[in-house]
């Protein structure tokens, strides 16, 4: 079986390129335009003419979508001002003319270097998410890199109405650097792959039902993915958070006093830990009885 | 500056209707009056850490209020230094519990409850993103040590030293941690001193509120926040082309 380039190898652009309908993207606010950080100049840090963050418009099966690919490789994916008001206005732009918006995340959270900016930033994003939400325009993270989305863009993404994944992608709030400095090595071993992914990796959070499609680490896959999701919406309605709020206090009372890795795996109906390590994305999940 | 009991704290805020107000670890939810107006209150204390117990307990709260007590504005107060950095918290998921207090909160807002935020200890981070910073307008006491994280931390994981950052944040508030350059951004509305009339500041504000998210405005309005709104609205003109 021949396929693409992996997907989670790929730069932002040839992401944006292998997803959309050849040659329909149009970038807002392109490289030449030169939007750089006023910040990252002022510390000697080099600039990028995108601030981190492609984005634009284009066409998935025909239909119009806006779009924006976090630049993993610049600071991290880190959100700025400028990287951050690029994201308010793409979703405030999909609010306004109720046309879906995907993420490709690629991020650690917020950019240290530019301080306060870029959280209020998040922030912002966050409230123009709900303004599409609140009119069912569908907003997708999609979260396929082994960056992933950690920090406020891990909880940005958990706003949007769903979440593609990979097994390569993670998602969380706290790195395993940092938990690995406040709990000690014992607790938390960084460096100890599987574990990492056991904890933020995309199979976890399939399983739990934070990530709503497991796909293989590939365009075509993601674009299949995102297309089943283009014409959904999820609800926020007193149902479906009393529904959510069950779900999250029945997953903590079974997991939450657990130090396995495999707990979660277990518990949700894994039996083979070793065999659906190995598995793809999509093996994994037909392996696993994932509770609805 | 002197440091207030959480007790002592809702006490200026709501008065002797404080007493409906539940602290338990840290976490201070109940129901209260701001003059003359019954409000839900939800919050930290003591700069504790949230984890996913605390966004469900938080959540719980703010989904009885909207089932029992249709329109009634919510206050938020943030006293807290972060999310709980833990393996097992990320392993259930701690990002989806905040998302879903996020939900919460959004569907109160389309409810017609207002949405409040006093900042009035530590407001860093996670925990300011998770729930405070969802505010329809948002105010720090001038104790409260509102921001991304203090210039130490900043110089510890960026390598640039502290003098460096000092130096620049003159320029740029954003750089500077406490609740006036977070104000420049945009970040909060007004800045309170917690003996000079909290309680009828807060009422008005309950009063004021409008869903309209003003900060981008305000950054720029104010100096601290210089290209956020002028991207943005680059972004929504081009786009419309």
């Amino acid at each position: 079986m021949t396929r693409g380039p992996l997907f989670h190898e790929q730069t932002a652009r040839q992401r944006i390129a292998a997803l959309v309908d050849p040659g329909s993207f149009d970038e807002l606010l392109p490289p030449p335009e030169r939007i750089t950080s006023p910040y990252l100049a002022q510390l000697g840090i080099p600039v990028s003419f995108d601030d981190g963050v492609v984005i634009g418009h284009a066409k998935i099966g025909g239909r119009k979508v806006y779009l924006a690919a976090q630049v993993g490789q610049f600071v991290g994916g880190a959100v700025g001002e400028i990287h951050g008001a690029k994201l308010t206005g793409l979703f405030k732009a999909a609010a306004r003319d109720r046309t879906p918006c995907i993420v490709i995340v690629e991020s650690g959270g917020v950019r240290l270097h530019e301080g306060s900016a870029g959280e209020i930033a998040i922030a912002e994003t966050m409230r123009a998410i709900f303004e599409c939400r609140a009119k069912k325009v569908p907003t997708i993270a999609v979260i396929c890199s082994d960056i992933g989305a950690y920090g406020g863009m891990g909880i940005l993404s958990t706003c949007c109405d769903f979440r593609v994944m990979t097994e390569h992608g993670r998602l969380g709030i706290s790195g395993p650097i940092v938990i690995e400095k406040w709990m000690g090595k014992k607790a938390y071993d960084s460096s100890n792959r599987a574990l990492v992914w056991k904890t933020s990796g995309g199979k976890t959070k399939y399983l739990l039902g934070d990530a709503d499609s497991l796909v293989l680490d590939d365009a075509g896959a993601i674009r299949e993915a995102i297309s089943k999701l283009l014409g959904k919406s999820s609800a926020v309605s007193l149902k479906a958070v009393k529904a959510r709020q069950a779900e999250l206090a029945k997953r903590l009372k079974r997991f939450g006093q657990t130090e396995d890795a495999d707990a979660v795996w277990k518990g949700m109906g894994v039996r083979d830990i070793e065999a659906a390590s190995l598995a793809s994305g999509p093996e994994f999940a037909a392996m696993a009885k994932r509770e609805k | 500056m002197k440091k207030l009991s959480s007790r002592a704290l809702l006490s200026q805020l709501f008065g002797t209707s404080a007493k409906g107000i539940a602290v338990e670890k840290s976490l201070v939810t109940g129901y209260a009056s701001v003059g003359a107006t019954r409000v839900c209150v939800i919050g930290t204390c003591n700069g504790t850490y949230v984890d996913n117990a605390a966004a469900l307990h938080l959540a719980a709260q703010v989904i009885d209020c909207i089932e029992h007590h249709p329109k009634m504005p919510i206050v938020m107060l943030v006293d807290s230094a972060g999310q709980e950095p833990n393996r097992v918290a990320e392993m259930l998921g701690l990002a989806s519990y905040f998302g879903h207090l996020l939900n919460c909160l959004e569907l109160a807002r389309r409810n017609g409850h207002k949405l409040i935020t006093v900042a009035t200890g530590q407001a860093v981070g996670g925990a300011f993103i998770c729930y405070g910073m969802f505010g329809d307008r948002i105010y720090a006491l001038d104790s409260a040590r509102v921001g991304l994280m203090p210039v130490e931390a900043m110089s510890a994981v960026t390598k640039i030293p502290v003098p460096v950052l000092r130096k620049l944040s003159k320029t740029m508030p954003s750089l500077e941690f406490g609740a006036h350059p977070f104000a420049l951004l945009g970040g909060v509305e007004a800045v309170w001193t917690l003996d000079d009339g909290v309680a009828a500041k807060l009422e008005k504000a309950i009063a004021t509120a409008s869903t309209e998210d003003n900060r981008a405005e305000l950054g720029k309005k104010r100096g601290g926040r210089k290209l956020a709104l002028d991207i943005r609205k680059k972004v929504l003109t081009e786009s419309a082309r």
